[in-house]
């Protein structure tokens, strides 16, 4: 059941004012629980035993280790089982294959059999923000949550069940304990991310694709100028997908009170890559910062720790997007460039000198390079399109012009949102000239998408 | 002070402003500013609201189309239901009789001066009776455009066609368990009775529902299917890449060939060979009990229903095949008799004048045409005085632009040689 889709309109249209008619009773939480297990379910009813299992397991840990002295030994039995269950579902076919690999490149001709595991939607999503719970309370920084129901809604709350935001539960837990006061202006908030969201995911983020996935399939049938416009529509698409599903779950719970974390901030405005990585996949990358980059020392021991702590952490939040090797070297790619802008970043002409478009521009290229990696299907076809890119001819690319205009309108409203014509922006003719805009789009040229969220395979 | 100081300090009270308006302030809104209070919201809900009511008909008006008398729903339109409609709200307004069904009437194998109501319409040597067949649709479809697009099909005569061949299989039946992509599913029930073959995903078949209830959605559909080749902008662009999508609006309906789309010869001389048809039973035939809504609802609405039955190509048939067909004509007539209503299941024309087993050539049009004006039930029901004649004030003024040539120019062909 995907937000931009007519069977998660009849969902809401029941459950919401279910939820109102509850809100300020002892049924509401359970409402929630059930609301979001019928939602998951409606992927797939077996993922339920996973999400129950999980979830079942961090409450009772986090019961045990306010009883118990050995309180790490309860936070380490609650890491290998969350590690262990994103391992074994999520990266199962990508440990046999390489095994198998090296087996063969070693001559042995026996063969591990392919575990043929569905990966879980959201599995990556909600074990993240499980285990956030526990190592929060392993460092004393939130209270225990009595309630199992309340916890387990924390967990599968809906709106962010399946590609997030990974909220905090010193953020969320808080929310369920008391009954939300639903103003008028939240349910007109929750619209205003709504409408957005979905113009973000039906009209541009699915039309992006058209062109990406016709060149992207077969990247030895094109020339540069279609490889390089196909990369730089996927950066923008994937941008689009992404954040127009976040702020469709965000304004999904602002319409039943409850807040969600920011989770994009024009990532594409960024003037390096340290600020690319603070705008884009907020609640992803601040749950790195503060449960792998800091543990393993952050930038406290010196340079070369510093740069081995910010490699690791990319490389792995590669992998936690993928299993394959391409989501690796993307991590890595993205570790290089945050190298080279940081000491960038340190030299006065860098810092002066260089115009705020221009770094921007460079940014956006360096980003949409690495996006190279992450969206071809292999190591090799990535190969290909770099090497194409630099070396084939100039034939004539045929993408759609109004795909490139509308990118083009959206840039330049975010550049005109972060300078000084903000208030242009904020006018009230033109705020609701954009929503009459966006709706008569909408609902007159877009498709009739159902075409996934590409988040939703993490 | 500046005017950087000026706008600086605008922007900062706009922040402020809005950011005491929200209830859970410590969390930013949004990376934009398309955040509207609930009297925005409730003022753009009124102008959207207004313009889905008011766009389709101004597009009417807009859209200018001029039918020739031998119009039909050209093949390429046969999905764009909201052009139906208004097609049926012309032709009510202009033609006595209507005639209705699948590609047997539509005339799948000949040329628009070559169909059924075509013939019909130079015996009777005026423009009686409208060509409403649709290429490719089939009962289960019809019952669905007739009930929700077929509104102004009512207080007329209407000679509505049962093709057999929809009973030739499970599968034309539509009864098959497996996935069979059939013709117009839009039309189809989404969700209740089932169709067993039928397993779109929720989200289109809701998304089918809605857009039967909403003149505004299907009206969309038109705008796709007739200016963007029945593709959403998108895809259309990506055909089209350094083309204006603007310029494709051109508020005129395409001209299409009026040929017939496919090979016009008889299935004797294609070499066809014959068939052992598995024949559905007609209690549980799907296409049959749609077929009957479809009588009832035409009914309902006050029509005059003449049903048409085949004639099928009986010398396709092999086996058991022929009594068992038989057999189902003979019930299928128990029924309309029993239900009195008017009907005429002509004897098979000879062999030479089937394209396959359901489509006539030319010639058996005009066969089959001539054969209907020499039927009493035809003549009482159909060809007698209208009862209840619609008075021009009942249409709108903007459908189909005015065509006075369909009632008032003598007829253009008349004189007809049937003998060919």
């Amino acid at each position: 059941m995907l937000f931009h889709t007519w069977p998660f309109a009849l969902f809401f249209i029941i459950v919401y004012p279910a939820y109102l008619a509850l809100k300020n009773t002892k049924l509401r939480v359970p409402w929630l629980l059930a609301a979001s297990y019928f939602f998951y379910a409606c992927f797939n009813p077996l993922y339920l035993i996973l999400i129950s299992y999980s979830t079942l397991l961090d409450y009772t840990v986090v019961m045990k280790m306010a009883k118990s002295a050995r309180r790490k030994m309860w936070l380490s039995i609650s890491i290998v089982n969350n590690l262990v269950l994103l391992g074994f579902f999520k990266y199962g076919g990508f440990v046999t294959d390489n095994l198998n690999l090296l087996l063969s490149s070693l001559g042995i001709t026996y063969f591990l059999p392919a575990p043929g595991i569905i990966l879980p939607v959201g599995i990556s999503f909600y074990i993240f923000q499980s285990m956030s719970y526990t190592i929060d309370y392993y460092r004393g920084n939130i209270e225990r949550e009595m309630s199992f129901i309340r916890y387990a809604t924390f967990v599968s709350l809906f709106p962010r069940l399946v590609a997030g935001p990974i909220e905090r539960a010193k953020n969320l837990l808080p929310q369920l304990h008391k009954p939300p006061r639903v103003s008028i202006q939240d349910v007109a908030d929750g619209l205003s991310l709504f409408v957005v969201g979905f113009f973000k995911k039906v009209a541009l983020a699915d039309y992006m694709a058209l062109y990406v996935d016709r060149v992207y399939d077969a990247p030895e049938q094109f020339q540069a100028p279609a490889l390089v416009l196909a990369t730089f529509l996927f950066s923008w698409q994937i941008y689009f997908d992404f954040s127009g599903y976040t702020d469709m779950a965000r304004g999904v719970a602002r319409m039943m009170g409850l807040s969600l974390m920011l989770n994009f901030n024009n990532p594409y405005l960024a003037t390096g890559l340290g600020d690319f990585w603070s705008r884009w996949h907020i609640s992803l990358s601040s749950w790195f910062k503060d449960y792998v980059y800091i543990p393993l020392g952050g930038n406290r021991k010196g340079k070369f720790n510093t740069y081995r702590n910010m490699f690791l952490t990319m490389v792995i939040s590669g992998l936690w997007h993928g299993a394959a090797w391409t989501f690796v070297i993307w991590g890595a790619v993205h570790a290089l460039g945050r190298f080279c802008t940081r000491e960038l970043e340190r030299t006065s002409f860098y810092k002066e000198r260089v115009p705020k478009v221009v770094k921007q521009l460079l940014v956006f290229v360096f980003v949409s390079f690495a996006w190279i990696f992450f969206r071809a299907e292999t190591i090799s076809d990535a190969w290909v399109i770099v090497t194409r890119i630099f070396g084939s001819g100039l034939a004539n690319p045929y993408c759609p012009l109004l795909a490139l205009a509308l990118i083009f309108a959206v840039w330049l409203y975010q550049f005109a949102y972060e300078s000084r014509l903000k208030w242009v922006l904020e006018l009230r003719y033109v705020r609701v000239g954009i929503v009459l805009l966006v709706i008569i789009y909408l609902t007159v040229f877009a498709p009739a998408s159902e075409k996934a969220f590409i988040y939703l395979q993490f | 002070m500046q005017k950087k100081d000026i706008l600086d300090a605008r922007c900062s009270m706009l922040d402020t402003r809005r950011s005491r308006k929200s209830r859970i302030g410590d969390v930013p809104f949004g990376s934009n500013c398309v955040r509207l209070s609930g009297y925005e919201w409730i003022f753009v809900g009124i102008v959207a609201l207004a313009l889905f009511c008011f766009v389709p008909t101004l597009w009417e008006r807009l859209e200018k189309s001029e039918p020739a008398p031998d119009y039909r729903l050209p093949y390429e339109l046969g999905n764009d239901y909201w052009l139906y409609s208004r097609y049926c709200r012309w032709a009510t307004s202009k033609y006595e009789t209507l005639v209705i069904g699948d590609s047997v009437i539509w005339g799948h194998f000949v040329s628009k001066y070559d169909t059924l109501p075509d013939y019909l319409n130079r015996i009777a040597g005026r423009d009686q009776f409208a060509n409403l067949g649709v290429d490719g649709i089939h009962p289960v479809a019809l019952a669905g455009l007739l009930k929700y697009y077929g509104h102004d099909i009512s207080n007329k005569k209407v000679v509505l066609h049962f093709n057999p061949l929809w009973m030739s299989s499970r599968k034309h039946d539509l009864q098959t368990e497996k996935e069979f992509r059939f013709n117009h599913p839009r039309l189809v029930p989404q969700f209740i009775p089932n169709i067993p073959c039928y397993k779109d995903p929720y989200s289109r078949r809701i998304s089918a529902l809605v857009e039967r209830y909403v003149p505004f959605l299907s009206w969309t559909s038109h705008l796709k299917i007739t200016y963007f080749e029945s593709m959403d902008l998108p895809r259309w662009t990506m055909e089209h890449p350094y083309e204006n999508p603007a310029n494709a609006v051109t508020f005129e309906l395409p001209a299409f060939a009026n040929n017939s789309r496919n090979e016009h010869i008889s299935w004797t001389e294609k070499g066809t060979s014959k068939a052992d048809f598995q024949w559905v039973e007609l209690e549980t035939s799907l296409q049959w009990n749609f077929f009957q809504r479809s009588v009832k609802l035409l009914k309902e609405r006050g029509n005059s229903v003449f049903v048409l039955v085949g004639p099928f190509n009986e010398h396709m048939l092999k086996g058991e095949s022929i009594e068992i067909y038989r057999k189902m004509k003979s019930k299928i007539e128990d029924w309309l008799q029993q239900n009195n209503i008017a009907y005429y299941m002509p004897a098979t024309l000879p062999s030479e004048l089937y394209v396959d087993a359901s489509h006539p050539m030319s010639e058996g049009y005009a066969m089959l045409a001539k054969q209907l004006f020499e039927n009493e039930s035809f003549k009482t029901s159909i060809l007698a005085p209208s009862l209840k004649p619609r008075s021009v004030g009942d249409y709108s003024s903007g459908d189909f632009a005015s065509s006075d040539a369909v009632t008032h120019a003598p007829y253009r062909r008349a004189k007809m040689d049937f003998s060919r």
